[in-house]
């Protein structure tokens, strides 16, 4: 009798979960964020964002009449790791597609994982050029952030000779490859550029080398906590009177980190602040504080591109009518897509995108200039 | 040189003394190689966060800095570190977890978030025909004076020459009265409230946020290993050549050969003279 009981309530422990998933799961979308690592503190916006792109469109009818259920995995891993945690999702939880917002390298094993068999897109500011089958960007990359940035901050501040200061791998790199043409292109000139490694600390020698320079402008692509420690001693030093920084990574937790007193003509360019005027950041950014409260962990553009990429999946999908591959390729090419961003439409596996322009002044970005449907040189030519 | 490298290199070896002194002192003194030193070095830069978030005045940072930070050391030494004297392997493994869990709890309290410290002494001064934040001249001749008393006391004190019997004899010092398990206690807690100080000096200048220390432990413990343990002459030769080093290499060359440097000299240090260039004893 008793084994009888015990036997029943397995099965019913086994069985019931299964209906009870069944019954509300439609379909499953991998969504893939850094809850560790160096990237961690995009975790939690990151997860916020793409669930309200998810209940958005679950309100307006799903993905081809079903609703969707998003499924989240930590890649703030090594590679490795991060390729197993999405092979869980994808073979053993059934994901039909991804959401990734994560770095480069975890988008290499992924790509080389799924080998074009299921649809993935990636999110966030990268340095462009990555072309796979399957693979759709909505990240911001340094053409789209720079080639118009560039020559207008130029002429409002007057600024004629540039410093490069970025950390030591292929971002700063890539990024600053093409910033030494929009450069020349409007009249400028380069008077110094460095790669720091990740683990220096302390700027001094840099901002050294910036003041004896002479330089007016100070293109930063220094990343996290490099961002933070360096812009308070560039401060510190008062070179915030000598020279404008540009960065196209400082987004609003760095600035916070930075600090009011220390922000004093800095510039930023990216595809979304949570400052945008637009109606639509405006919405978004209300149905954030209403659904997360008004402690939520800051908006900002690496967060908010989750919200992008899952409504590009399902924009993706609806006019597929299906999670296929080679039927998604057929039909991605010129898809539109609403977002906080304003309209983005998907060239060349990228998205043309509005990029906005934002001083930092007073330790809150104020827009300063808009560029809409800005195309990015870096994007697949097909 | 140009003057402000000179200053850079002030600065620098003001600093790396600070938050080295009491990892020298713990390690020299009690054999703990304490791997959670840049977290509470970290613990201490959150000290002006508290007060800023709690609308407090900002002459209650020094008092809040020690208060948590010494709080912190004791309940270490109480639970953890008493058990690993004289044992620098056994001690760098327990210290390297407590240094994960402070993380952890300080992340729990303030969020993964940067935090950022306004300057009490914003703007730049004049020195040596340059342009230097005063902040930064001020700390110079804080951490000067600092030194200073501090060699002073060590040499002339009661206390001084009772730590100096612990270190020699612990067996001695105990047979003549010296209570050395509460010196021990007072030893750890007074270099862990240093490190802790040096965070709250070190906050206005660079980023806040709860893995900060690292970047903090690894150049002092190259300080001690190339000056040598257990004084406070080999520490200053430590730190002027680490300090010193990376900052002249940085700004003739670039930062990254200045790292390399680094971590070349303390390779070889390691390797060929164990006991560093200065020995007390």
């Amino acid at each position: 009798m008793f084994l009888k009981i015990k036997t029943t309530l397995i099965a019913a422990t086994l069985i019931l979960p299964a209906i009870a998933g069944s019954a509300i799961a439609g379909t499953k979308i991998g969504v893939l964020v850094p809850d560790s690592g160096p990237a961690g503190l995009f975790g939690p916006s990151t997860r916020n964002s793409a669930t309200l792109a998810a209940e958005q469109i679950n309100a307006a009818g799903g993905i081809n009449g079903e609703v969707i259920e998003l499924v989240f995995a930590d890649v703030g891993v090594p590679p490795a790791e991060a390729a197993q945690a999405a092979l869980k999702l994808w073979k053993g939880e059934g994901v039909k597609a991804f959401v990734g917002m994560h770095d480069s390298a975890v988008r290499e094993a992924l790509t080389g994982l799924f080998q074009g068999q299921v649809p993935y897109v990636y999110t966030p500011v990268y340095e462009g050029n990555a072309c796979s089958i399957g693979l759709y960007v909505t990240g911001e990359t340094p053409s789209q952030q720079l080639a118009q940035a560039i020559p207008f901050l130029m002429e409002r501040e007057t600024v004629k000779s540039w410093y490069l200061i970025g950390h030591d791998y292929n971002w700063p790199r890539d990024t600053n490859a093409l910033a030494k043409q929009y450069i020349a292109d409007a009249g400028g000139k380069i008077v110094g550029e460095e790669y720091l490694p990740f683990t220096v600390a302390d700027f001094d020698s840099s901002l050294q080398k910036i003041k004896e320079s002479g330089a007016e402008g100070v293109l930063i692509t220094l990343v996290g906590g490099g961002s933070v420690g360096f812009n308070v001693a560039f401060a510190g030093f008062g070179l915030d009177k000598q020279a404008i920084r540009l960065g196209t990574l400082i987004e609003e937790n760095t600035l916070a980190g930075i600090g009011a007193d220390n922000a004093n003509r800095l510039y930023s360019s990216a595809g979304y602040f949570s400052s945008i005027e637009s109606d639509a950041a405006k919405a978004f950014a209300a149905s954030y504080e209403e659904k997360f409260g008004t402690d939520a962990p800051a908006l900002n553009t690496l967060g908010e591109s989750a919200y992008d990429g899952v409504t590009l999946l399902a924009a993706l999908a609806n006019k597929a009518g299906s999670f296929d591959v080679s039927t998604i390729e057929g039909i991605a090419e010129g898809t539109s897509f609403q977002s906080p961003r304003g309209t983005s439409t998907l060239k060349g596996r990228h998205v043309n995108q509005s990029i906005y322009v934002a001083e930092g002044t007073g330790g809150t970005f104020k827009v300063v200039k808009t560029f809409d449907n800005v195309p990015s040189s870096e994007s697949c030519s097909k | 040189m140009s003057s402000i490298l000179l200053l850079n290199i002030l600065w620098q070896v003001s600093i790396l003394a600070m938050v080295t002194i009491g990892l020298g002192i713990v390690f020299g003194q009690l054999k703990i190689m304490n791997m959670a030193h840049g977290e509470l070095v970290m613990i201490g830069a959150y000290a002006p966060v508290i007060t800023s978030h709690l609308g407090l005045s900002g002459y209650l940072q020094l008092p809040i800095c020690v208060a948590t930070v010494g709080l912190t050391a004791l309940i270490m030494e109480r639970t953890v570190i008493r058990h690993f004297y004289g044992r620098p392997f056994d001690s760098l493994l327990a210290t390297w977890g407590l240094s994960i869990l402070m993380r952890e709890i300080v992340e729990m309290i303030f969020g993964r978030e940067y935090q950022s410290v306004s300057s009490p002494l914003p703007g730049t001064m004049s020195l040596l025909g340059t342009d230097y934040p005063i902040y930064r001249v001020v700390v110079i001749l804080g951490v000067a004076v600092f030194f200073f008393t501090l060699l002073l006391w060590y040499r002339r004190s009661k206390v001084g020459t009772e730590i100096k019997a612990m270190v020699e004899n612990p067996a001695l010092a105990q047979a003549v009265g010296i209570n050395t398990s509460r010196l021990s206690s007072v030893c750890f807690v007074f270099g862990a409230v240093s490190a802790g100080i040096a965070g709250m000096v070190l906050a206005p200048t660079t980023r806040v946020e709860p893995m900060m220390g690292l970047d903090y432990l690894i150049r002092s413990f190259f300080s001690l290993v190339v000056g040598g343990l257990g004084s406070l002459e080999g520490l200053f030769i430590g730190v002027g050549l680490i300090g010193g080093i990376q900052s002249t290499i940085g700004a003739f060359f670039n930062q990254t050969y200045g790292y390399l440097f680094v971590l070349t000299l303390s390779i070889l240090f390691l390797w060929l003279k164990p006991n560093g260039l200065y020995r007390s004893n």
